[in-house]
């Protein structure tokens, strides 16, 4: 098939803009009357609190303190269970949640204003360890068990596929929570046209998602409500989540004038979902010719106080800890549970990064104790067209691994 | 002492949001006045390069340039709902309803011109450059400006494309919960020092099912930005935890991998249409960080030994399993 432009290395259409500094990133928006908005961050992980704003409130140039029951609509968000307060109530589940909102007539005294708001925590026991999460002695989310989800894929016999095996290899891998750092940190601005519509302008992976989001908390109909996507300085899964956009929106049309945030890059670190740590527990079975016949995996992801897309994660994780490989005997157990660490989402890989950091040693480990080369054991074992994966899918086009496998491994001198 | 080490690690990656959760994208395709089409649709450019290979699209269904396709996704009261920009999706699933929406607009914009043109049918007829001529007799020839001027109201079409999956068992995990996969390979080669636990990435050599190939050298900036990530996760990034405090939430504690500390790297495309696929067309946003990170831990065990179950691989940690092993051994 002949193409005129597929296939072709079209200079980026957005390039010229971004090199030259001409792109408008939401940290580039100054509107005329503009007010500036800071958060109050919780500083402990897990306790009741309550707030004294009135020395804060007395600084000159502060607008407002919003805090919880300055909410209009509903005070939650979240991209699968609304389980994120916009300003958290009474209740904090992690160091980092959102308290309070000041917002000032310039971004020094908004500052200063955070700092002056009095903050009684009231602490209680908090839970970092996911494995000690999982007994739920203590609760991150009141009268919700801190497991979340269990993905459970049961595939022919797993003891008569270990029975088969010459040879088992059993671990524990621990995989890291990490942080996405885009170029940008986040930042935006927020303000009402004259027909009521509140437009947020913030970088944002799904403004329509945001735009539904923005209205629930707001109280208003999706329509009252536009996002404006400006040039995003990289995301990878950490724009999922709602972060700056609802502060705004609420900060806009309570003082009728533009309202502009901008994170600081330690802010952003805590403002925005991290990966998934995982504890991946794995058992892999093959006999003497290097062919896999049995693989069984529990896998824990650790989503912090807030579940995200941890349900989705933790699938993903369950689904691709096989590796491309054809297995006849597969048993897998993935759990996503709350803790009161930094919350966890989406993050370029979306739990299928994590678990191949198992899968791929256990390949080299049972390679050598077959005493076969690496590239051998996947050659034998790898997804070709028509196979079948541990959930029952087949495999009918487009599955070029083998290629893929070759490629690398000749240019590199390993094949 | 600086030893070396080869190692290799290979992954499939499910696209979409997956797990029969409806995964839909909408676009629309419009003639303009002056003969260019303008796409609407709610797919954010996150730096990926969504708004080139989406434009490359309708450009190759129209016959146009890409600087001929006027691209807008800024703006969600002017833009249909495309879904997020994630998961590896846009390209295969936004990518598909903008190719709908465009050959729509391309049988339309046929049918007008067969009509114009006297013509018995569309047999011959030619799209391209903003023209649709008969090849047979160039004369017989109109372009896409004339028939918008011809219009009360801009022709408009408008696609949704919602991809295949089925959900699994909640007990047996029996079903279809992505579709298209895509696959990778990657070989490195690493050095590490015994007297400080520091592993370099020597060269890499990295396999990429595309499917088909939109825009190779976008594909190879991901290829390369994936492969800087996972360098970043096995081997650098320490958030410091502790009881919920990230202690490290700066960059320069946060140790990420610059530019310096980038390997050469020999980026393989390989091509395999996938037949549900935009002109074959996968996503390849995510799967392209996957396989680097199991490699390099394949290698450092190549170079001195040791098998390293938990990352991030710092010096520290490294230099650590390495005199535990030579204690052991002695």
């Amino acid at each position: 098939m002949d193409f005129n432009v597929i296939g072709k290395s079209v200079i980026r259409v957005d390039g010229l803009a971004k090199v030259t500094g001409k792109a408008i990133y939401p940290q580039d928006i100054y509107m005329d009357n503009m007010l500036f908005g800071k958060t109050l961050r919780s500083s402990v992980p897990h306790a009741y609190f309550t707030l004294d704003t009135s020395k804060a409130e007395k600084i000159e140039g502060v607008v407002k303190i919003f805090t919880a029951k300055d909410v209009p609509g509903h005070n939650s968000h979240g991209v699968l269970f609304k389980d994120h307060e916009v300003l958290c109530e009474k209740k904090v589940r992690r160091i980092g949640d959102p308290i309070a909102f000041v917002v000032a007539v310039s971004e020094k005294i908004a500052a200063e204003a955070i700092e002056a708001i009095e903050v009684k925590y009231e602490e209680i026991p908090a839970v970092f360890d996911p494995v000690e999460a999982m007994k739920d002695e203590i609760k991150v989310h009141d009268g919700k068990s801190n497991i979340i989800y269990h993905y459970k894929l049961r595939k022919g016999n797993i003891e008569e596929g270990f029975a088969q095996s010459d040879v088992i290899v059993e671990n524990v891998y621990n995989t890291s929570m990490v942080e996405h750092a885009f170029l940008q940190p986040e930042a935006g601005v927020s303000y009402v046209e004259d027909d009521g519509t509140i437009v947020v302008c913030a970088a944002t992976q799904y403004p329509h998602f945001d735009q539904l989001e923005i209205a629930e908390a707001m109280g208003v109909p999706a329509e009252k409500v536009k996002v404006i996507n400006p040039a995003v300085g990289g995301a990878f899964g950490g724009r999922e989540d709602i972060t700056l956009q609802i502060h705004l929106a609420m900060a806009a049309v309570y003082t009728g004038r533009p309202v502009k945030a901008v994170y600081s890059r330690e802010e952003s670190f805590y403002a925005h979902s991290k990966r998934h740590p995982e504890i991946i527990k794995i058992k892999t079975g093959a006999n003497k010719e290097g062919k896999l016949l049995a693989l069984e995996a529990e896998i824990i992801a650790d989503t912090g106080a807030y579940a995200s897309w941890a349900i989705n994660v933790t699938r993903k994780s369950g689904i691709h800890v096989t590796g491309p490989y054809v297995i006849p005997n597969v048993k897998v157990d993935a759990y996503a549970v709350y803790t009161n660490n930094p919350f966890c989402g989406a993050m370029r890989g979306f739990g299928a990064t994590q678990v191949p950091i198992a899968t791929e040693q256990q390949m080299d480990i049972l390679a050598e104790k077959l005493n076969i080369s690496p590239v051998e054991i996947r050659l034998k074992n790898a997804f070709t067209k028509g196979s079948q994966t541990a959930n029952g899918q087949t495999l009918t086009d487009s599955v070029p691994l083998v290629d893929c496998i070759t490629k690398a491994a000749k240019a590199i001198g390993m094949f | 002492m600086k030893k070396r080490g080869k190692g290799i690690a290979c992954i499939f990656y499910g696209t979409g949001y997956g797990n029969g959760f409806p995964d839909v994208s909408r676009a629309y395709a419009e003639l303009q006045p002056d003969g260019k089409v303008a796409i609407y649709t709610g797919a954010t450019e996150v730096g990926q390069g969504a708004k080139t290979a989406l434009s490359q699209i309708p450009a190759e269904v129209l016959g146009l340039s890409v600087d001929d396709i006027i691209f807008i996704n800024e703006d969600t009261s002017i833009t249909p709902d495309a879904g997020t920009a994630a998961a590896t999706r846009q390209t295969y699933n936004t990518g598909n309803a903008i190719k709908m929406a465009a050959e729509e607009l391309r049988n339309e914009l046929i049918k007008i011109a067969v009509k114009e043109l006297e013509l018995n049918s569309d047999i011959g007829l030619k799209m391209k450059d903003g023209k649709i001529f008969l090849e047979i007799y160039p004369d017989k020839c109109i372009t896409f400006s004339q028939i918008a001027a011809m219009q009360e109201e801009p022709l408009r079409k408008f696609a949704v494309f919602t991809a295949q999956t089925v959900q699994i068992d909640p007990e047996t995990g029996q079903g279809a919960p992505y579709w298209p996969y895509t696959f990778s390979a990657c070989a490195v080669e690493v050095e590490v020092d015994t007297e400080t636990g520091k592993v370099e990435v020597i060269r890499g050599a990295h396999a990429q099912d595309v499917g088909r190939a939109v825009n190779p050298t976008l594909i190879e900036g991901q290829m390369d930005g994936g492969f800087a990530m996972a360098m970043g996760y096995v081997i650098y990034e320490d958030l410091g935890l502790e009881n919920g405090k990230i202690w490290n939430n700066k960059l320069s504690s946060y140790i990420i991998p610059t530019s310096m500390d980038m390997p050469e790297i020999q980026n393989i495309i390989v091509e395999d249409p996938e037949n549900t696929a935009p002109y074959g067309a996968k996503g390849i946003g995510e799967p392209v960080m996957i396989s680097v990170g199991p490699a390099i831990l394949n290698a450092i065990y190549d170079a001195v030994g040791v098998r390293m179950t938990e990352i991030p691989v710092t010096p520290a940690k490294l230099l650590k399993a390495i005199r535990e092993k030579e204690q052991k051994e002695a």
